[in-house]
Protein backbone atom coordinates (compact mmCIF):
# COMPACT_ATOMS: atom_id res chain seq x y z
CA UNK A 1 0.00 0.00 0.00
CA UNK A 2 1.15 3.51 -0.70
CA UNK A 3 0.78 6.66 1.32
CA UNK A 4 -0.29 8.55 -1.80
CA UNK A 5 -2.49 11.47 -0.75
CA UNK A 6 -4.60 12.33 -3.79
CA UNK A 7 -6.02 15.48 -2.23
CA UNK A 8 -2.58 16.92 -1.43
CA UNK A 9 -1.37 15.93 -4.89
CA UNK A 10 -4.26 17.73 -6.58
CA UNK A 11 -4.00 20.88 -4.48
CA UNK A 12 -0.30 21.35 -5.20
CA UNK A 13 -0.56 20.58 -8.91
CA UNK A 14 -0.69 23.02 -11.76
CA UNK A 15 -3.35 23.17 -14.45
CA UNK A 16 -1.41 20.94 -16.87
CA UNK A 17 -1.46 17.94 -14.53
CA UNK A 18 -5.10 18.46 -13.68
CA UNK A 19 -5.96 18.66 -17.38
CA UNK A 20 -4.00 15.43 -17.97
CA UNK A 21 -5.99 13.68 -15.25
CA UNK A 22 -9.28 14.80 -16.74
CA UNK A 23 -8.19 13.73 -20.24
CA UNK A 24 -6.80 10.35 -19.21
CA UNK A 25 -9.90 9.63 -17.15
CA UNK A 26 -11.88 9.73 -20.37
CA UNK A 27 -12.86 6.27 -21.58
CA UNK A 28 -12.01 7.15 -25.15
CA UNK A 29 -8.40 7.79 -24.16
CA UNK A 30 -6.11 4.92 -25.17
CA UNK A 31 -5.65 2.45 -22.35
CA UNK A 32 -2.31 1.08 -23.45
CA UNK A 33 0.81 2.50 -25.03
CA UNK A 34 1.92 1.26 -28.49
CA UNK A 35 5.13 -0.13 -26.96
CA UNK A 36 3.01 -2.39 -24.74
CA UNK A 37 1.38 -4.25 -27.63
CA UNK A 38 4.03 -6.99 -27.69
CA UNK A 39 3.47 -7.77 -23.99
CA UNK A 40 -0.29 -7.61 -24.46
CA UNK A 41 -0.18 -9.99 -27.42
CA UNK A 42 2.08 -12.43 -25.51
CA UNK A 43 -0.40 -12.32 -22.65
CA UNK A 44 -3.32 -12.83 -25.03
CA UNK A 45 -1.70 -15.88 -26.64
CA UNK A 46 -0.97 -17.49 -23.28
CA UNK A 47 -4.32 -16.56 -21.70
CA UNK A 48 -6.83 -19.37 -21.08
CA UNK A 49 -9.44 -19.25 -23.82
CA UNK A 50 -12.15 -19.90 -21.27
CA UNK A 51 -11.46 -16.58 -19.56
CA UNK A 52 -12.27 -14.55 -22.67
CA UNK A 53 -14.56 -16.75 -24.72
CA UNK A 54 -16.45 -18.08 -21.73
CA UNK A 55 -17.85 -14.62 -21.13
CA UNK A 56 -20.15 -14.86 -24.17
CA UNK A 57 -22.85 -16.85 -22.41
CA UNK A 58 -23.09 -19.99 -20.21
CA UNK A 59 -24.04 -22.21 -23.13
CA UNK A 60 -21.05 -21.08 -25.17
CA UNK A 61 -18.81 -21.55 -22.16
CA UNK A 62 -19.97 -25.13 -21.72
CA UNK A 63 -19.60 -25.84 -25.42
CA UNK A 64 -16.14 -24.30 -25.36
CA UNK A 65 -15.06 -26.49 -22.46
CA UNK A 66 -16.36 -29.58 -24.20
CA UNK A 67 -14.69 -28.68 -27.49
CA UNK A 68 -11.34 -27.79 -26.02
CA UNK A 69 -11.17 -31.01 -24.01
CA UNK A 70 -12.58 -33.27 -26.72
CA UNK A 71 -10.69 -36.23 -28.08
CA UNK A 72 -8.00 -35.97 -25.51
CA UNK A 73 -6.96 -32.58 -26.79
CA UNK A 74 -6.40 -29.99 -24.17
CA UNK A 75 -6.51 -26.60 -25.84
CA UNK A 76 -6.09 -24.14 -23.07
CA UNK A 77 -4.61 -21.02 -24.59
CA UNK A 78 -5.08 -19.12 -27.84
CA UNK A 79 -1.55 -20.16 -28.84
CA UNK A 80 -2.47 -23.83 -28.25
CA UNK A 81 -5.38 -23.41 -30.63
CA UNK A 82 -3.64 -21.47 -33.42
CA UNK A 83 -0.64 -23.76 -33.49
CA UNK A 84 -2.44 -27.08 -33.08
CA UNK A 85 -2.04 -29.29 -36.17
CA UNK A 86 -5.80 -29.97 -36.34
CA UNK A 87 -7.67 -27.31 -34.36
CA UNK A 88 -11.46 -27.55 -33.93
CA UNK A 89 -13.12 -25.29 -36.47
CA UNK A 90 -15.86 -24.32 -34.00
CA UNK A 91 -13.20 -23.04 -31.62
CA UNK A 92 -11.59 -20.99 -34.36
CA UNK A 93 -15.00 -19.54 -35.21
CA UNK A 94 -15.59 -18.67 -31.59
CA UNK A 95 -12.26 -16.85 -31.45
CA UNK A 96 -13.06 -15.04 -34.69
CA UNK A 97 -16.44 -13.93 -33.31
CA UNK A 98 -14.87 -12.86 -30.02
CA UNK A 99 -12.29 -10.76 -31.89
CA UNK A 100 -14.94 -9.25 -34.17
CA UNK A 101 -17.16 -8.37 -31.22
CA UNK A 102 -14.23 -6.50 -29.68
CA UNK A 103 -13.38 -4.77 -32.94
CA UNK A 104 -16.95 -3.64 -33.44
CA UNK A 105 -17.58 -2.57 -29.85
CA UNK A 106 -16.73 1.10 -29.31
CA UNK A 107 -16.20 0.56 -25.59
CA UNK A 108 -14.01 -2.51 -25.86
CA UNK A 109 -10.79 -2.04 -23.94
CA UNK A 110 -8.91 -4.65 -25.95
CA UNK A 111 -6.54 -2.75 -28.26
CA UNK A 112 -7.85 -2.84 -31.83
CA UNK A 113 -4.50 -4.18 -33.07
CA UNK A 114 -4.74 -7.20 -30.75
CA UNK A 115 -8.38 -7.90 -31.63
CA UNK A 116 -7.58 -7.63 -35.35
CA UNK A 117 -4.66 -10.02 -34.96
CA UNK A 118 -6.84 -12.58 -33.17
CA UNK A 119 -9.39 -12.19 -35.95
CA UNK A 120 -6.94 -12.80 -38.80
CA UNK A 121 -4.99 -15.49 -36.91
CA UNK A 122 -8.16 -17.54 -36.41
CA UNK A 123 -8.99 -17.24 -40.12
CA UNK A 124 -5.39 -18.10 -40.99
CA UNK A 125 -5.37 -21.18 -38.75
CA UNK A 126 -8.56 -22.48 -40.39
CA UNK A 127 -7.13 -21.86 -43.82
CA UNK A 128 -3.71 -23.38 -43.19
CA UNK A 129 -4.52 -26.28 -40.82
CA UNK A 130 -7.99 -27.25 -42.03
CA UNK A 131 -8.06 -25.88 -45.54
CA UNK A 132 -11.30 -24.16 -44.56
CA UNK A 133 -12.50 -20.64 -44.97
CA UNK A 134 -14.35 -19.28 -41.94
CA UNK A 135 -14.62 -15.73 -43.21
CA UNK A 136 -16.79 -14.18 -45.87
CA UNK A 137 -14.35 -11.36 -46.48
CA UNK A 138 -13.63 -10.75 -50.18
CA UNK A 139 -10.21 -12.11 -51.22
CA UNK A 140 -8.62 -8.70 -51.60
CA UNK A 141 -9.77 -7.61 -48.13
CA UNK A 142 -8.65 -10.85 -46.56
CA UNK A 143 -5.21 -10.60 -48.13
CA UNK A 144 -4.90 -6.98 -47.11
CA UNK A 145 -5.84 -7.89 -43.53
CA UNK A 146 -3.42 -10.81 -43.34
CA UNK A 147 -0.62 -8.68 -44.76
CA UNK A 148 -1.31 -5.84 -42.32
CA UNK A 149 -1.27 -8.27 -39.39
CA UNK A 150 2.01 -9.83 -40.52
CA UNK A 151 3.63 -6.43 -40.63
CA UNK A 152 3.01 -5.68 -36.97
CA UNK A 153 6.43 -5.30 -35.37
CA UNK A 154 5.34 -6.82 -32.06
CA UNK A 155 4.07 -10.08 -33.58
CA UNK A 156 5.90 -13.33 -32.68
CA UNK A 157 7.61 -15.35 -35.40
CA UNK A 158 5.34 -18.37 -35.09
CA UNK A 159 2.18 -16.35 -35.71
CA UNK A 160 3.89 -14.44 -38.53
CA UNK A 161 4.68 -17.77 -40.17
CA UNK A 162 1.05 -18.91 -39.84
CA UNK A 163 -0.17 -15.67 -41.42
CA UNK A 164 2.38 -15.92 -44.22
CA UNK A 165 1.19 -19.43 -45.09
CA UNK A 166 -2.43 -18.25 -45.00
CA UNK A 167 -1.60 -15.34 -47.26
CA UNK A 168 0.02 -17.70 -49.72
CA UNK A 169 -3.07 -19.90 -49.75
CA UNK A 170 -5.46 -16.98 -49.99
CA UNK A 171 -3.49 -15.58 -52.89
CA UNK A 172 -3.56 -19.00 -54.56
CA UNK A 173 -7.34 -19.12 -54.80
CA UNK A 174 -10.48 -19.60 -52.76
CA UNK A 175 -10.44 -22.50 -50.33
CA UNK A 176 -13.31 -24.33 -48.64
CA UNK A 177 -16.74 -22.96 -47.95
CA UNK A 178 -17.46 -19.64 -46.30
CA UNK A 179 -19.43 -19.64 -43.05
CA UNK B 1 -4.58 32.48 7.69
CA UNK B 2 -2.50 30.39 5.36
CA UNK B 3 -4.39 28.54 2.68
CA UNK B 4 -4.33 24.85 3.51
CA UNK B 5 -2.53 22.67 1.03
CA UNK B 6 -4.46 19.54 1.76
CA UNK B 7 -7.81 18.25 2.82
CA UNK B 8 -6.86 17.87 6.47
CA UNK B 9 -5.84 21.50 6.56
CA UNK B 10 -9.06 22.55 4.88
CA UNK B 11 -11.17 20.51 7.27
CA UNK B 12 -9.37 21.93 10.28
CA UNK B 13 -9.97 25.43 9.00
CA UNK B 14 -13.64 24.70 8.46
CA UNK B 15 -14.01 23.17 11.92
CA UNK B 16 -12.46 26.24 13.47
CA UNK B 17 -14.33 28.86 11.52
CA UNK B 18 -17.50 27.26 10.32
CA UNK B 19 -20.17 26.71 12.95
CA UNK B 20 -23.62 26.52 11.37
CA UNK B 21 -26.51 27.70 13.46
CA UNK B 22 -29.26 25.20 13.98
CA UNK B 23 -32.27 27.38 14.79
CA UNK B 24 -34.38 27.82 11.71
CA UNK B 25 -37.68 29.62 11.49
CA UNK B 26 -40.34 27.11 10.53
CA UNK B 27 -43.37 28.52 8.79
CA UNK B 28 -45.25 25.32 9.52
CA UNK B 29 -46.55 26.38 12.92
CA UNK B 30 -47.77 29.70 11.52
CA UNK B 31 -49.63 28.27 8.58
CA UNK B 32 -53.42 28.68 8.71
CA UNK B 33 -55.62 25.74 7.80
CA UNK B 34 -56.50 26.17 4.15
CA UNK B 35 -60.13 26.29 3.23
CA UNK B 36 -61.17 23.03 1.65
CA UNK B 37 -63.28 24.84 -0.92
CA UNK B 38 -60.61 27.36 -1.90
CA UNK B 39 -60.15 27.80 -5.62
CA UNK B 40 -56.56 28.95 -5.06
CA UNK B 41 -53.75 26.41 -5.12
CA UNK B 42 -53.02 25.18 -1.64
CA UNK B 43 -49.59 26.09 -0.32
CA UNK B 44 -47.92 22.96 0.94
CA UNK B 45 -45.95 24.41 3.86
CA UNK B 46 -44.57 21.05 4.86
CA UNK B 47 -43.16 20.54 1.38
CA UNK B 48 -41.86 24.08 1.22
CA UNK B 49 -40.26 23.69 4.62
CA UNK B 50 -38.70 20.40 3.60
CA UNK B 51 -37.39 22.01 0.43
CA UNK B 52 -35.99 24.94 2.41
CA UNK B 53 -34.25 22.62 4.84
CA UNK B 54 -32.89 20.57 1.97
CA UNK B 55 -31.68 23.76 0.30
CA UNK B 56 -30.06 24.90 3.51
CA UNK B 57 -28.27 21.59 4.00
CA UNK B 58 -27.22 21.63 0.36
CA UNK B 59 -25.86 25.15 0.59
CA UNK B 60 -24.03 24.33 3.82
CA UNK B 61 -22.48 21.30 2.17
CA UNK B 62 -21.47 23.19 -0.96
CA UNK B 63 -19.89 26.09 0.92
CA UNK B 64 -18.11 23.66 3.22
CA UNK B 65 -16.73 21.78 0.22
CA UNK B 66 -15.82 24.84 -1.84
CA UNK B 67 -14.53 26.90 1.09
CA UNK B 68 -11.01 27.19 -0.33
CA UNK B 69 -11.96 28.60 -3.77
CA UNK B 70 -14.51 30.93 -2.17
CA UNK B 71 -11.91 32.21 0.28
CA UNK B 72 -9.41 32.73 -2.55
CA UNK B 73 -12.00 34.70 -4.48
CA UNK B 74 -13.02 36.76 -1.46
CA UNK B 75 -9.44 37.67 -0.52
CA UNK B 76 -8.49 38.40 -4.12
CA UNK B 77 -11.53 40.61 -4.62
CA UNK B 78 -11.32 42.38 -1.27
CA UNK B 79 -7.65 42.24 -0.20
CA UNK B 80 -8.36 44.55 2.73
CA UNK B 81 -10.68 41.93 4.21
CA UNK B 82 -8.12 39.15 4.31
CA UNK B 83 -8.20 38.86 8.09
CA UNK B 84 -11.98 38.70 8.13
CA UNK B 85 -12.37 36.34 5.19
CA UNK B 86 -13.27 33.24 7.18
CA UNK B 87 -15.73 35.12 9.35
CA UNK B 88 -17.37 36.65 6.28
CA UNK B 89 -17.59 33.28 4.57
CA UNK B 90 -19.17 31.83 7.68
CA UNK B 91 -21.71 34.66 7.71
CA UNK B 92 -22.29 34.14 4.01
CA UNK B 93 -22.99 30.45 4.61
CA UNK B 94 -25.36 31.21 7.45
CA UNK B 95 -27.17 34.17 5.95
CA UNK B 96 -30.84 33.35 6.24
CA UNK B 97 -31.96 35.67 3.48
CA UNK B 98 -29.41 34.10 1.20
CA UNK B 99 -30.53 30.59 2.03
CA UNK B 100 -34.19 31.19 1.41
CA UNK B 101 -34.62 30.64 -2.26
CA UNK B 102 -31.01 31.27 -3.13
CA UNK B 103 -30.39 27.81 -4.47
CA UNK B 104 -33.66 27.92 -6.37
CA UNK B 105 -32.47 31.11 -8.02
CA UNK B 106 -29.14 29.42 -8.65
CA UNK B 107 -30.99 26.46 -10.12
CA UNK B 108 -32.54 28.76 -12.69
CA UNK B 109 -29.01 29.74 -13.68
CA UNK B 110 -27.64 26.24 -13.96
CA UNK B 111 -24.50 26.00 -15.99
CA UNK B 112 -23.31 29.24 -14.45
CA UNK B 113 -23.42 28.16 -10.86
CA UNK B 114 -19.84 29.23 -10.14
CA UNK B 115 -20.48 32.71 -11.51
CA UNK B 116 -23.71 32.94 -9.57
CA UNK B 117 -21.92 31.93 -6.38
CA UNK B 118 -19.18 34.53 -6.93
CA UNK B 119 -21.68 37.29 -7.66
CA UNK B 120 -23.67 36.35 -4.57
CA UNK B 121 -20.58 36.36 -2.37
CA UNK B 122 -19.38 39.67 -3.79
CA UNK B 123 -22.80 41.27 -3.27
CA UNK B 124 -23.00 39.81 0.21
CA UNK B 125 -19.62 41.32 1.14
CA UNK B 126 -20.51 44.68 -0.42
CA UNK B 127 -23.75 44.70 1.52
CA UNK B 128 -21.88 43.78 4.67
CA UNK B 129 -19.43 46.63 4.04
CA UNK B 130 -22.22 49.12 3.43
CA UNK B 131 -23.92 48.16 6.66
CA UNK B 132 -20.70 48.05 8.64
CA UNK B 133 -19.64 51.40 7.25
CA UNK B 134 -22.65 53.08 8.78
CA UNK B 135 -22.22 51.48 12.18
CA UNK B 136 -18.63 50.65 12.81
CA UNK B 137 -16.47 50.42 9.72
CA UNK B 138 -14.10 47.47 9.89
CA UNK B 139 -11.82 49.20 7.43
CA UNK B 140 -11.50 52.83 6.56
CA UNK B 141 -13.40 54.34 3.66
CA UNK B 142 -10.04 55.44 2.35
CA UNK B 143 -8.87 51.85 2.30
CA UNK B 144 -11.99 50.76 0.51
CA UNK B 145 -11.50 53.40 -2.14
CA UNK B 146 -7.93 52.28 -2.63
CA UNK B 147 -9.04 48.71 -3.09
CA UNK B 148 -12.28 48.77 -4.96
CA UNK B 149 -13.72 45.33 -5.64
CA UNK B 150 -12.98 44.16 -9.15
CA UNK B 151 -15.61 41.65 -10.13
CA UNK B 152 -13.91 39.94 -13.06
CA UNK B 153 -10.24 39.99 -12.15
CA UNK B 154 -9.97 36.94 -9.95
CA UNK B 155 -12.00 34.45 -11.89
CA UNK B 156 -9.03 32.41 -13.03
CA UNK B 157 -7.62 31.89 -9.57
CA UNK B 158 -11.05 31.01 -8.29
CA UNK B 159 -11.77 28.60 -11.14
CA UNK B 160 -8.44 26.82 -10.68
CA UNK B 161 -9.11 26.37 -6.97
CA UNK B 162 -12.62 25.21 -7.83
CA UNK B 163 -11.31 22.62 -10.32
CA UNK B 164 -8.81 21.39 -7.74
CA UNK B 165 -11.57 21.02 -5.17
CA UNK B 166 -13.78 19.12 -7.60
CA UNK B 167 -10.96 16.74 -8.56
CA UNK B 168 -9.74 16.21 -5.00
CA UNK B 169 -13.27 15.41 -3.86
CA UNK B 170 -13.75 13.08 -6.84
CA UNK B 171 -10.59 11.13 -6.04
CA UNK B 172 -11.41 11.03 -2.31
CA UNK B 173 -14.82 9.51 -3.03
CA UNK B 174 -13.43 7.10 -5.61
CA UNK B 175 -10.77 5.83 -3.20
CA UNK B 176 -13.34 5.39 -0.42
CA UNK B 177 -15.71 3.65 -2.81
CA UNK B 178 -13.08 1.24 -4.12
CA UNK B 179 -11.67 0.48 -0.68
CA UNK B 180 -15.09 -0.51 0.64
CA UNK B 181 -16.18 -3.03 -1.97
CA UNK B 182 -19.40 -4.99 -1.71
CA UNK B 183 -19.31 -8.76 -1.32
CA UNK B 184 -20.09 -9.12 -5.01
CA UNK B 185 -17.15 -6.90 -5.96
CA UNK B 186 -14.14 -8.65 -4.46
CA UNK B 187 -11.71 -7.16 -6.97
CA UNK B 188 -12.90 -3.58 -6.62
CA UNK B 189 -10.12 -2.72 -4.19
CA UNK B 190 -7.64 -3.55 -6.96
CA UNK B 191 -9.23 -0.92 -9.14
CA UNK B 192 -8.07 2.02 -7.03
CA UNK B 193 -4.54 0.62 -6.79
CA UNK B 194 -4.40 0.07 -10.55
CA UNK B 195 -5.72 3.58 -11.20
CA UNK B 196 -3.24 5.02 -8.71
CA UNK B 197 -0.10 3.35 -10.06
CA UNK B 198 -1.07 3.51 -13.73
CA UNK B 199 -2.49 7.05 -13.86
CA UNK B 200 -2.24 9.08 -10.66
CA UNK B 201 1.39 8.44 -9.64
CA UNK B 202 2.75 9.13 -13.16
CA UNK B 203 0.67 12.30 -13.49
CA UNK B 204 1.19 13.82 -10.05
CA UNK B 205 4.53 12.35 -8.92
CA UNK B 206 6.19 12.00 -12.33
CA UNK B 207 6.57 8.28 -11.60
CA UNK B 208 7.32 5.93 -14.48
CA UNK B 209 4.20 4.27 -15.79
CA UNK B 210 4.36 0.60 -14.70
CA UNK B 211 4.75 -1.87 -17.54
CA UNK B 212 1.90 -4.07 -18.71
CA UNK B 213 3.77 -7.14 -17.46
CA UNK B 214 4.10 -5.65 -13.98
CA UNK B 215 0.38 -4.89 -13.88
CA UNK B 216 -0.66 -8.43 -14.78
CA UNK B 217 1.71 -9.87 -12.18
CA UNK B 218 0.70 -7.46 -9.44
CA UNK B 219 -3.04 -7.70 -9.97
CA UNK B 220 -3.31 -11.27 -11.25
CA UNK B 221 -4.97 -10.16 -14.48
CA UNK B 222 -5.92 -13.19 -16.52
CA UNK B 223 -6.00 -11.80 -20.05
CA UNK B 224 -5.70 -8.49 -21.92
CA UNK B 225 -9.49 -8.26 -21.84
CA UNK B 226 -9.43 -8.70 -18.07
CA UNK B 227 -6.68 -6.07 -17.78
CA UNK B 228 -8.46 -3.64 -20.08
CA UNK B 229 -11.79 -4.11 -18.35
CA UNK B 230 -10.22 -3.45 -14.95
CA UNK B 231 -8.59 -0.25 -16.17
CA UNK B 232 -11.78 0.79 -17.96
CA UNK B 233 -13.74 0.17 -14.77
CA UNK B 234 -11.36 2.48 -12.92
CA UNK B 235 -11.96 5.21 -15.48
CA UNK B 236 -15.70 4.70 -15.29
CA UNK B 237 -15.71 4.92 -11.50
CA UNK B 238 -13.65 8.12 -11.72
CA UNK B 239 -16.08 9.56 -14.26
CA UNK B 240 -19.09 8.55 -12.19
CA UNK B 241 -17.77 10.28 -9.08
CA UNK B 242 -16.72 13.33 -11.08
CA UNK B 243 -20.24 13.61 -12.47
CA UNK B 244 -21.79 13.17 -9.02
CA UNK B 245 -19.59 15.83 -7.42
CA UNK B 246 -20.45 18.29 -10.18
CA UNK B 247 -24.13 17.37 -10.33
CA UNK B 248 -24.46 18.43 -6.69
CA UNK B 249 -24.06 22.03 -7.76
CA UNK B 250 -24.61 22.06 -11.50
CA UNK B 251 -27.86 20.12 -11.61
CA UNK B 252 -29.21 17.92 -14.32
CA UNK B 253 -27.12 15.80 -16.68
CA UNK B 254 -26.78 18.35 -19.49
CA UNK B 255 -25.54 21.05 -17.14
CA UNK B 256 -23.16 18.58 -15.50
CA UNK B 257 -21.69 17.60 -18.87
CA UNK B 258 -21.35 21.25 -19.82
CA UNK B 259 -19.59 22.00 -16.54
CA UNK B 260 -17.14 19.08 -16.98
CA UNK B 261 -16.36 20.37 -20.46
CA UNK B 262 -15.99 23.92 -19.16
CA UNK B 263 -13.53 22.82 -16.45
CA UNK B 264 -11.57 20.75 -18.95
CA UNK B 265 -11.41 23.64 -21.46
CA UNK B 266 -10.37 26.04 -18.72
CA UNK B 267 -7.55 23.76 -17.48
CA UNK B 268 -6.27 23.10 -21.00
CA UNK B 269 -6.31 26.84 -21.77
CA UNK B 270 -4.45 27.59 -18.56
CA UNK B 271 -1.95 24.76 -19.15
CA UNK B 272 -1.15 26.06 -22.66
CA UNK B 273 -0.21 29.44 -21.17
CA UNK B 274 2.25 27.62 -18.91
Amino acid sequence: MSDFDSSAAVFKSRAKKLATLLASGEERAKLWRPDELAAIFRHQMSAPMLVDLGSFDPRTATRLRTLSEAQGLVLKSFADLFHHPVPRIELLELVKNFAKANLDHPESGLPGEIAATLYYASIAAALVRLDARISQLPDADLQRGLRWTMEQAWLDEKTKELLAQALERAAGGQKGAGS
Amino acid sequence: MKMPGNRLGMELMIQVFYKPRSAIHTPNSMAPEPSKSSIFPRTDWAELNKAAEADEARLDRLIRLYWVPLRIFLVATFPGLKNQADMLLQDFAEDKLLKEGWLRRADQNRGRFRDFLKTSLRNFVLDHLNRAEVKNPPISLEELEQEPPQPDDHTEEFDLAWARTVLAETLRRMEADCKNPGEDQPRRSHIWELFRIRLLEPIFNDAAQPSYDRLIDQFGLKSPTDASNTLLSAKRIFKTHLSRVIREYAGQDAATSAEIQALEDFLVRLAKRG
